[in-house]
């Protein structure tokens, strides 16, 4: 069985380790440093998972959000969404976000959430 | 209003004063009348006196006896008192007067030239005078009496009817004069009711609604001014009211606005502030997580360490930038003005900024005698921030070029880099809180987003201004201005200053 594939979206390089190392050896990590740029990737790469940062540049969060869940060639990409404030959570899931994590968060727990979202496909 | 009020009484005194001369009028004519009543009844009364004279000497020349003298007698005695009577009641018109006089004369003639003539002559002749007496022009003795009484009284019938007509045209002259001036205060009573209606009760009236429409919330509602006299008082007083009411109203919903926006600032600011402490928390606790839970090598656990302090750091930094703001916002930039020679602020600046890059070379290059005004630990906050973004946002390294040129009454500084410049998209938020651009995100480069928020606020605070002219690849240009001060007016301006503050210690 291969590892899953994880894009890991977030514009603070800081966070994009945190992310990569917390999720453990088990993934092929991709990363992308703005809106864009993860749209573009996660078209071409198509991965099992998307971690999303709401809060970034060029394009935010949302807009890819939206984006990614209207590609029929994405289908089986669950995205996760990662957000500084509380708040948004409830927009994310409306814009279609398969599970939202927020910032700060428990390593242990971004690498169960994501487990488990790719695990229930 | 006063001018109508003095016509309707001067019409009402007139209708009294014309009813006066009507019943005084009517008084008259009573009067006239009862004076010819009795001019005529003294009239009669002299008449019968002389019947009475003739009819006693008729009596005694027939019977001869003294006693049948005797109405003739009484009749004498009572003559002259009914005579005067006579004349003074007749003596109030001249041609009845007259008349009197000619009727007493005719008395007198009839008394002296032919009674007592003919008592005289019946002593001594009896039957002679008895033949006088009974002969055919006897009877007829006493007609020029009788004819000047009944001329008398019917002049007399004739000038009461005369005085009574007049008296009664009078009258009916002030009545009719009367009904007209009545007429005529109704008519003014009306016109005054109307005028007081149409110039006093609608204005008022209008007024009124005016004060209900305001009452409901309507507070451009006004009344015409062109009001009488107290209306047009009551008029403006209440288009002053109306005036001062919505003013305090538009003051009051600018200030709820102006609340209302400081809320909403507030409440971004909050929501900014908890993303950015957020972030950088997340990193620390992250990696902390990681190292307690975890087993890593001693190279990963150093560099895990190394993030966790960075990003502590950049707490710590976004905490003192804030307090700072809010110091500066709150109560203004405070500033303890001295003297500074721009170019040796430079110098310390450019010292300590250097030792932070191996990469980055900073030019100096400032004008002689660069004198400003300013508070030294805030204009080397202002510049140290410049020199830090020139700095991280020159990535690769390069010149940093800082020129001080004190041209004229301003000082201008510029910070030079050939960094990555700003995209154009961003350039006009640079200067809000929080705002950082997309590519120091991106590449790590460290900051809170207030920095230039910060030197805006200290050069404006100075009397300055800041600007910057960016390309994106190519640079940025960072420049600020301040006014100049020329040599001897700084030491004025700081002796001075240091006078008021010597006094107030």
């Amino acid at each position: 069985m291969t590892r899953p594939s994880v894009l890991v979206c977030d514009d603070e390089p800081n966070l994009r380790e945190l992310i990569r190392v917390s999720l453990g050896s088990g993934w092929t990590v991709h990363e992308a440093v703005d809106g864009e740029e993860a749209l573009a990737r996660a078209r071409s790469l198509a991965p099992d998972l998307v971690i999303l940062d709401l809060m970034m540049p060029r394009l935010n969060g949302l807009e890819v959000l939206s984006t990614l869940k209207a590609d029929p060639t994405l289908a089986r990409t669950r995205v996760l969404v990662v957000t500084a404030q509380p708040a948004s959570e409830v927009e994310a899931r409306e814009h279609g976000a398969d599970g939202v994590i927020v910032k700060p968060f428990a390593p242990e727990d971004l690498a169960e959430l994501a487990a488990t979202l790719v695990a229930a496909r | 209003m006063g001018l109508a009020a003095a016509a309707v009484a001067a019409a009402l005194v007139t209708l009294f004063a014309l009813l006066l001369v009507a019943i005084l009028s009517y008084r008259d004519a009573s009067t006239t009348a009862r004076h010819a009543q009795q001019a005529i009844a003294s009239a009669n009364q002299l008449e019968t006196l002389a019947l009475d004279l003739e009819t006693g000497l008729r009596g005694f020349i027939i019977t001869n006896k003294k006693s049948s003298l005797k109405p003739w007698r009484d009749a004498r005695k009572r003559y002259d008192p009914e005579v005067q009577q006579f004349l003074r009641l007749a003596s109030d018109d001249p041609t009845q007067a007259a008349r009197a006089q000619d009727v007493v004369r005719s008395l007198d003639r009839y008394n002296s030239d032919f009674s007592l003539l003919l008592l005289q002559f019946l002593n001594r002749n009896p039957e002679a005078a008895r033949q006088v007496i009974l002969g055919a022009a006897g009877p007829h003795r006493l007609d020029p009496v009788r004819i000047g009484f009944k001329k008398f009284i019917v002049g007399e019938q004739k000038l009461a009817d005369e005085r009574n007509a007049r008296a009664r045209h009078t009258a009916h002259v002030a009545i009719v004069l009367g009904a007209v001036s009545l007429g005529l205060a109704v008519l003014l009573i009306v016109l005054l009711i109307l005028y007081l209606a149409r110039r006093v009760a609608r204005p008022i009236r209008l007024a009124a609604d005016a004060a209900g429409r305001l009452a409901d919330g309507d507070l451009r509602s006004r009344v015409d001014e062109r009001g009488v006299a107290e209306v047009g008082a009551l008029q403006r007083a209440f288009n002053s009211m109306a005036a001062s009411l919505e003013r305090s109203r538009r003051e009051l919903e600018e200030q709820n606005r102006k609340l209302r926006e400081s809320e909403k600032v507030k409440s971004e600011l909050v929501s900014s502030v908890s993303h950015e402490l957020r972030t950088p928390l997340a990193s620390i606790l992250g990696f902390s997580d990681l190292m307690l839970q975890r087993d890593l090598d001693p190279a990963d656990r150093r560099r895990y360490l190394e993030l966790v302090r960075g990003e502590a750091d950049r707490l710590a930094a976004l905490l003192n930038d804030l307090l700072d703001l809010q110091r500066i916002e709150e109560t203004g930039v405070q500033l303890t003005r001295e003297e500074i020679d721009l170019s040796k602020l430079l110098e310390g600046q450019v010292v300590l900024y250097s030792a932070q890059s191996d990469r980055h070379a900073l030019e100096l290059d400032t004008d002689e005698g660069c004198l400003v005004l300013a508070d030294r630990d805030r204009l080397a906050q202002v510049v140290g921030n410049l020199l830090s973004n020139a700095i991280k946002y020159s990535p690769d390294g390069g010149v940093v070029h800082i020129e001080a040129r004190c041209s004229g009454s301003r000082v201008r500084v510029t910070f030079h880099d050939d960094g990555m410049g700003i995209p154009l998209v961003q350039q006009r938020q640079i200067f809000t809180k929080f705002f950082r651009g997309d590519a120091g995100r991106r590449l790590g480069i460290g900051g809170t987003g207030l920095g230039l928020a910060l030197a805006r606020d200290i050069v404006e605070a100075h009397g300055g201004r800041i600007g910057f002219e960016s390309l994106e690849g190519r640079g940025s240009t960072f420049w600020f201005d301040l006014p100049h001060a020329t040599a001897g007016a700084a030491r004025g301006v700081g002796l001075s200053d240091s006078r008021r503050s010597a006094g107030g210690s």
